[in-house]
């Protein structure tokens, strides 16, 4: 995949490279499909990659628009098209995780984002916040139109927060450890068990409860597999 | 006893695991809402009983009657909520525009619950970025090939693809096309993915 | 993978239900084995043995979790709750001999589930009732597991018959797992299909033609 990307940038005349700070589309890609995997394994909603989305978006477009000036029929032609193709399953899928969770989520999601700090990062883009909040106000219109409102008075509303269900933090995921940890605090399985620390060499894959290393996987330590 | 209504509803839906819309039972919830205005007046008297005439003997049959109309309203919300989550997947499988059929199985605030999703999801998805955004209802699985070998199980018309040729779909005719234009075809089950 | 797009409610983990869960809903419906502390006024109908207008104190009846759950309070009385037969210590010790023989579906089929919700009520054996549980989950999963990472396209129903809803469930998500394995080994795994709600409206839609 990074050679026909790095192809790809030269196909793209190299405009990019010239802004400081920005990545090569390899190292995009690569932060994409990190992003992907994390979203796509862990319980609860990440912080959101708008950025990022925005940058692979623009770098499909680029593509494409490279792509019309290729000759029909040339064999580059049809890796480039590949290429495209590929990066928008990624993105898709990624973005998809995202959607199906808040969807999963939304009084939960709705209440995070509402008791965040100023200045804390969101976990919601803009548009991923408008849309949950449309989904919350939808589905109660639904909820009271159908059945609530012909209930008896102390009846009428069901709160969201209590019935839909919170994301399991308890879950187990795999990981891989990109920058090496050391006591990392595991909690027991059973009550005959006691708590113990371990550390997690880098390069080494772990099966291991989410709640125990979710802050690593927001920091980037490791990486969910 | 009391709830056994409530319960069918739920069991209804239950029984179809794969995640298919059964028609909708308005009939049942109408039964289920008339038995919970009944044990809400029933409780309402004891309740008036009870104070003015200080029979506290009585509690413990309100309370009966109001975990009775919990179970309903949680039954009730239950299934409606379960049939939101059918109503959704079928924004992802079919599109945006529904088989009649299917429509027919739905009440009216359901269709309107299923076009403001739309609406939210399309939305959504312009703002992307691009041109016209991204539809992430595409792409589900990882391509492996441009174009691909598909075989057509009925006869939809002509379909145009990307460079402006227009080619008939007739059943039971084959056709090498590309394929992020037949993606949608092929789960509708107008088109079959061939694999040599 | 995101191919399958209804995804329900799943039920709560452990002593957890899930007010949306319909698994939960069910769950809760099953009857328990109770006994009123208290009298109930004109409640007399629901009892059919019963021609007095009230349920007495000191009525045997069985009734559902969730009614058992919503009356039962630790500090009042006003219904004690029973075990039902399968959590008895008879019953625990057939199950503690060999988990395996038993027929977890007749006895449920909702073992696991029930099992975790009657801990809410005290009762001085809920510790062994707890532990018997955990023993009989470990003993039954290695063949639950097994049988659903090697039994391609075999019939497995008289297994399954057998296993409890939680039980089931484990055994389906093995089942998808080692059939997605399979496409992938024979290089399918990418080939587009049609969505399963699609082909199985039509299927419905032609057995409703033929009957």
């Amino acid at each position: 995949m990074a050679d026909a990307l790095s192809e790809a940038s030269d196909l793209s005349g190299g405009e990019e490279s010239q802004d400081e700070d920005v990545l090569t589309p390899p190292e995009l890609i690569a932060r994409l499909e990190e992003a992907w995997l994390n979203e796509k394994f862990s319980p609860e909603l990440l912080e959101n990659k708008s950025e990022l989305v925005e940058c692979v978006m623009e770098q499909l477009t680029h593509m494409e628009e490279n792509l019309q000036r290729v000759k029909k029929g040339d064999l580059k032609a049809s890796i480039h098209r590949m290429e495209i193709d590929r990066i928008r399953f990624v993105l898709s899928s990624f973005l998809r995780s995202r959607l199906q969770k808040i969807e999963k989520f939304f009084p939960h999601v709705l209440e995070k984002e509402k008791s965040r700090a100023d200045g804390d990062p969101s976990f919601l883009s803009p548009e991923e916040f408008a849309f949950a909040k449309e989904y919350l106000a939808n589905t109660e219109v639904y909820l009271k139109a159908v059945a609530l409102r012909h209930m008896p008075p102390n009846l009428q509303s069901v709160d969201m927060l209590k019935a839909v269900p919170e994301p399991c933090l308890d879950s187990f995921v795999f990981l891989r450890v990109k920058e090496r940890q050391e006591n990392i605090l595991v909690e027991p399985e059973t009550d005959d068990q006691r708590d113990y620390v371990v550390d997690l060499e880098e390069g080494s894959q772990h099966l291991m409860r989410y709640r125990t290393i979710a802050p690593l996987v927001s920091s980037g330590a490791v990486q969910l597999i | 006893m009391f709830c056994e209504k409530a319960v069918e509803l739920v069991r209804e839906l239950h029984r179809m695991t794969d995640g298919q819309l059964p028609a909708f039972n308005e009939d049942g919830i109408r039964q289920v809402l008339e038995e919970m205005k009944a044990l809400y007046e029933q409780n309402q008297s004891d309740v008036n009983e009870a104070k003015t005439e200080g029979k506290s003997e009585l509690i413990p049959t309100i309370k009966f009657r109001h975990c009775c109309l919990l179970r309903n309203q949680r039954c009730i919300a239950g299934y409606l909520y379960d049939r939101l989550l059918r109503i959704r997947a079928l924004r992802w499988e079919y599109g945006s525009v529904l088989p009649t059929t299917i429509r027919f199985h739905m009440c009216a605030e359901e269709l309107e619950w299923f076009n403001q999703y739309k609406k939210s999801l399309a939305t959504y998805m312009r703002s992307l970025g691009g041109d016209e955004g991204l539809d992430i209802t595409q792409d589900i699985k990882p391509p492996k090939s441009l174009y691909i070998e598909v075989r057509c199980l009925k006869d939809h018309g002509e379909f145009e693809i990307d460079d402006g040729t227009v080619i008939l779909l007739k059943k039971n005719s084959q056709h090498f096309l590309p394929r992020w234009k037949c993606e949608q075809l092929i789960r509708q089950g107008v088109l079959e993915h061939v694999i040599s | 993978m995101d191919t399958q797009s209804y995804m329900p409610v799943p039920p709560g983990v452990g002593m957890e239900e899930n007010f949306l869960s319909l698994d939960d809903i069910l769950l809760s419906h099953e009857r328990l084995p109770c006994k009123t502390d208290t009298s109930f006024p004109k409640l007399g109908f629901l009892e059919k043995t019963s021609e007095s207008h009230d349920i007495p104190e000191n009525t045997k009846m069985e009734m559902p979790l969730w009614m058992a759950k919503g009356l039962y309070e630790r500090k009042r009385h006003v219904i004690s709750v029973d075990l039902p037969k399968v959590y008895r210590e008879g019953w625990r010790t057939v199950f503690g001999a060999d988990a395996n023989m038993v027929d977890l579906h007749k006895m449920g089929p909702y073992y696991y589930g029930l099992g975790s919700q009657i801990l809410h009520f005290e009762n001085a054996e809920n510790p062994e009732i707890a532990q018997s549980i955990l023993q009989t989950f470990i003993g039954r999963f290695r063949r639950t597991m097994d049988s659903s990472q090697n039994a391609y396209n075999e019939d497995m129903s008289a297994l399954l018959e057998r296993l409890d809803c939680l039980e089931r469930a484990l055994f389906r998500s093995g089942q998808n797992g080692l059939n997605a394995f399979q496409l992938w080994e024979r290089g399918r795994a990418s080939q587009l299909t049609a969505s399963s709600l699609v082909t199985n409206y039509r299927k419905r839609k032609i057995t409703e033609l033929h009957s």
